[in-house]
């Protein structure tokens, strides 16, 4: 996936995606962080079509997705997006909110889509829960869910905005091993994350975002040790403090 | 006449309301349901369904009764010189635009995320609205589904004035046959109760089981 000369603008002169360009190959795994509110998960969305950009392209293995007369739906149905709030479907239970989309945007069969739900919720490890509610689930085990929902469909990349934050500390370590296990697997994922050793351990890429553009990008040893950016050697310094704190 | 075959008479009616009640529920579930949506997510068509509102909401049924039975009847004897197929259709529009009020309110309660999440997975506005906002709204808005059917019960007894064979029409007869004013209007009464208190209840006491279940 790449993107090029992105821009998106919120009124009054908001700029969340400043310009940003951007790639990421197969089987690769990136890290985006910064501070809040510098516009990361707007850039996220806009990557995943689901924030319209104002200017700039989107291409998914070559195709841009950004032109006028593409499918929207169909683009959507490629890439898989895992929400810092989760959303899952309340009114389904955990393999109804995955069967979803194979039911209605691959049109799957019922046995099929079942069958393939099933298999997205083992690979989660959360197969043991597929007839419970949302509302009878963890946060954690949500969180599972839904990324299960997400790779169900064998999306060409996986877009993870904050899948963690919104976790109490002690659940945030089963999402995270989930992630170490699809990471395993080689699954093309670009991650909005503060969680550091985690990133030290399976990014291939960290990326720093500020102020709507990329700041400065490099391999996590490169942030850990020596970070080239002023801005980048603060946030760190802060973060690092931090996570020893806790 | 005795007691017991007016009480019988009267009870005769309750079919009728019961159908009137019903059939204007789903007549106004088919128009408020949509409505609610294109008030919601349509930009350019959502002062029609204002309009539509202001209009349904703000007329006494009474005189929506009267006006298609006499009024456009005289032009358009077929459908209107029909007093049932009238008094469905007055009731089915007026409760159109309670009911897409109360679908909004369901809507707004459910959130956008919903919606956003359904999106991320490819799945249309429309495919999303069925499978991911629609049972929700459901859940949502049995309450206020309740009590629009104890209204739409309430209201059925206006169709007594252009003769509709109800519980209302059936009460006045057997009041103008006994000259008694107390038991017909009294027994009609306990009716309508029946009729619209075990139902609207169930329906919320069901509701927020549900809700309380699924976290909503």
């Amino acid at each position: 996936m790449e993107c090029k000369d992105l821009w998106k603008t919120y009124k009054p002169n908001l700029v969340a995606v400043k310009d940003v360009s951007f790639k990421i190959d197969e089987g690769e795994i990136k890290l985006i962080f910064g501070p809040s509110g510098s516009g990361k998960s707007t850039f996220l969305r806009c990557l995943a079509m689901l924030t319209l950009p104002d200017k700039g392209d989107v291409f998914l293995k070559g195709e841009c997705l950004t032109k006028t007369g593409v499918n929207l739906n169909k683009a959507r149905a490629r890439i898989g997006f895992v929400f810092q709030h989760i959303y899952l479907f309340r009114h389904l239970n955990a393999i109804g909110n995955v069967e979803l989309a194979l039911r209605q945007v691959l049109k799957m069969s019922k046995g099929d889509a079942r069958q393939r739900a099933l298999e997205a919720l083992t690979e989660v490890r959360m197969e043991q829960c597929a007839n419970q509610y949302p509302a009878q689930l963890s946060g954690g085990q949500q969180q599972r869910v839904g990324i299960a929902r997400a790779i169900a469909r064998n999306p060409d990349i996986l877009l993870l905005d904050e899948p963690t934050s919104a976790l109490d500390p002690e659940l945030t370590g089963e999402v995270i091993d989930t992630l170490r296990d699809l990471a395993a697997m080689g699954t093309t994922m670009l991650i909005v994350s503060h969680e550091m050793p985690f990133a030290r351990e399976v990014a291939h890429e960290m990326i720093f975002y500020d102020e709507g553009t990329i700041v400065e990008t490099g391999p996590p040893q490169q942030f850990f040790t020596n970070p080239q950016s002023d801005r980048a050697k603060k946030f760190m310094t802060r973060l690092i403090m931090k996570t020893k704190r806790e | 006449m005795d007691l017991i075959q007016g009480l019988l008479q009267i009870a005769g009616g309750i079919a009728t309301t019961l159908a009137i009640s019903i059939f204007s529920l789903i007549l106004g579930l088919a128009i408020g349901l949509p409505l609610s949506f294109v008030r919601t997510y349509g930009k350019s068509l959502r002062f029609l369904v204002d309009g539509f509102e202001k209009i349904f909401r703000g007329i006494p049924e009474l005189v929506l009764m009267l006006l298609f039975y006499f009024g456009i009847g005289a032009s358009f004897p077929f459908p209107f010189k029909n007093a049932f197929f009238t008094a469905v259709f007055v009731l089915g529009l007026r409760s159109g635009a309670n009911q897409s009020q109360i679908f909004r309110g369901a809507i707004r309660g459910i959130g956008e995320e919903q919606m956003v999440a359904s999106r991320s997975l490819g799945l249309s506005r429309l495919r999303s609205i069925a499978y991911v906002m629609i049972p929700q709204v459901f859940i949502f808005s049995t309450p206020g589904l309740g009590s629009e059917y104890a209204l739409l019960v309430k209201d059925s007894a206006y169709a007594f004035i252009i003769g509709v064979p109800e519980i209302m029409k059936k009460a006045d007869l057997v009041r103008a046959q006994t000259y008694s004013y107390l038991v017909p209007y009294f027994a009609a009464a306990v009716f309508y109760i029946l009729l619209t208190f075990p139902i609207a209840t169930w329906l919320d006491v069901w509701g927020s089981r549900r809700k309380k279940k699924l976290g909503l």
